[in-house]
């Protein structure tokens, strides 16, 4: 489902943002990306949804070869792709119902769709009875996942998460979780950069550790700290 | 923000209608100015009156030209002492110095130099004049006027145009989330671009009506009283209307908001 080969992005400045990134994830994998502020997680991120391009190496996202796509392709790029941020991006003066139609509306769907999709999305995330609510009446929860619902409504086979539960207390951060995971379940694709050691932890899925720009390690069922599991093995 | 673009665009507007009218009025004499123009062939003194005739009837049946009069000598002496009644002392024009002459006007002042140059070459005729040096400078200053006049309305309508793209660009900026969360999602370019797009050619369109407004204002209450403080310039001015410039005008601003808007935009999507 999405494949990098090569792939390195340096800065006009010189810094290499990220340096010989070879990832495969398949389709309906559940991957967490780990690693230290400016390690290159959310960087990664952006190449796979075209915000950026790499200087070298090839990007495949759902059959489609990112790096050299026309600018005039990219919108179609992503709305095979839904992509949820620890800041939400909701516009504040409309409603949840109108932020998740508005995803829809901007492709040039129907209304009849709109007005049978946006429900379906709604009620998946948990919000049907608070669609006509605006982002500033909600929680940080629910509006994360207002975001969520919006990010799915045009059925993407991918979902690119950065740092989705970084403005969330715990209870939040575990509803978010789980939700996520169902999600996963119908079979979507998701990538979710983090740094909630707690989140990783509990999940025991593949873990992506960057560290300057590389992939360090890359384990199935892994940790948030490199060797945790062998330890917490011994110990217990 | 937006009543600024408007403004503007008003601002711009009135200015170039009032030139292109200022041009309008100035075309509008020059072609009067030109159309009153009339040749004045000088006779040979001695011309024989059948010869005098002869060269009538063949002016008379020209196509090109308009009428014929024969003013002889002693006429011409009368209305000579007529036009410089009071300035002069006519009493001491003992001679009559004039030769009889022809007074020939043509249908069109382009036809004027032409049909001056023939009459120039029929035997019996002294001396043509038509105001040659008047009309070359008043065809000179017309087109001096026109090259002008294209080169102000270009300026014009860039200030206009940097202006108003401007004021987009600030539109856009202060929605730049949205725009940012709409390429998130998908939307294309085009579909960005559309709002931006329609504001730019509203603002252009709403500017150049006020302006129009404005100009129609202004006509009707200072052309006649200008008119009436300057004696000399011909009353047919109050007729010279808006009439064509009013869709130019709506076109200028229009045009300019569209391209304004489409390029602002256009700077903003690329980034």
């Amino acid at each position: 489902m999405i494949s990098l080969r090569g792939v390195s992005l340096v800065y006009p400045n010189g810094v290499r943002a990220l340096d010989g990134i070879d990832l495969e994830i398949g389709k309906g994998d559940f991957v967490f990306l780990v690693g230290h502020s400016g390690t290159g997680k959310s960087t990664l991120l952006r190449l796979l949804y075209r915000e950026m391009a790499p200087t070298t190496g090839e990007i495949t996202v759902d059959g489609i070869r990112v790096e050299c796509l026309r600018r005039s392709r990219v919108p179609i790029l992503r709305r095979h792709i839904g992509v949820v941020f620890q800041d939400f991006k909701l516009l504040t003066d409309k409603t949840v119902w109108e932020n998740v139609a508005f995803a829809l509306q901007v492709t040039g769907a129907h209304t009849r769709d709109v007005i049978r999709q946006v429900p379906r999305v709604l009620d998946l995330v948990g919000l049907s009875h608070k669609s006509r609510m605006y982002p500033g009446e909600l929680s940080g929860g629910e509006q994360q996942r207002a975001a969520i619902a919006r990010a799915l409504v045009n059925n993407p086979k991918i979902l690119l998460c950065d740092e989705p539960t970084g403005n969330l207390d715990p209870s939040n951060t575990t509803e978010i979780m789980e939700l996520l995971l169902r999600i996963n379940l119908k079979g979507t694709t998701i990538v979710v950069a983090t740094h909630n050691q707690a989140v990783v932890d509990r999940m025991r899925r593949r873990v992506v550790r960057l560290d300057n720009g590389r992939i360090v390690t890359d384990e199935e069922r892994g940790y948030y700290f490199l060797g945790l599991g062998q330890s917490q093995i011994l110990s217990g | 923000m937006q009543a600024t673009a408007i403004g503007t665009v008003t601002v711009t507007i009135v200015l170039l209608g009032a030139f292109l009218y200022a041009r309008a009025v100035l075309v509008h004499f020059g072609a009067d100015v030109l159309n009153q123009i009339e040749i004045s062939a000088y006779l040979q003194d001695g011309t024989s009156p059948a010869r005098t005739e002869a060269m009538r009837a063949a002016l008379a049946r020209d196509p090109r030209v308009l009428s014929v009069q024969y003013v002889p000598k002693k006429e011409g002496l009368q209305q000579l002492r007529r036009r410089l009644k009071g300035e002069i002392d006519t009493s001491i024009l003992t001679e009559n110095p004039l030769p009889n002459m022809f007074r020939v006007r043509v249908r069109t002042p382009e036809l004027v130099p032409a049909v001056a140059a023939e009459i120039r070459k029929m035997p019996g005729v002294q001396y043509v004049n038509y105001g040659q040096d008047v009309v070359g400078k008043l065809l000179q200053l017309v087109a001096v006027a026109r090259r002008v006049g294209i080169a102000v309305i270009a300026l014009f309508i860039l200030v206009a145009g940097i202006i108003i793209s401007n004021t987009i660009r600030l539109t856009v900026f202060a929605r730049r989330r949205e725009i940012a969360i709409m390429q998130l999602v998908g939307a294309t370019n085009a579909y960005i671009r559309m709002p931006f797009i329609c504001e730019g050619l509203l603002d252009g369109l709403l500017g150049a009506s006020l302006a129009v407004a404005a100009l129609e204002v202004g006509r009707a209450s200072l052309v006649p009283r200008l008119v009436a403080a300057l004696p000399f310039v011909a009353s047919n001015v109050v007729n010279v209307n808006l009439g064509s410039l009013v869709p130019q005008l709506l076109l200028v601003g229009a045009a300019v908001g569209l391209i304004a808007s489409w390029i602002s935009v256009g700077r903003f999507l690329r980034t």
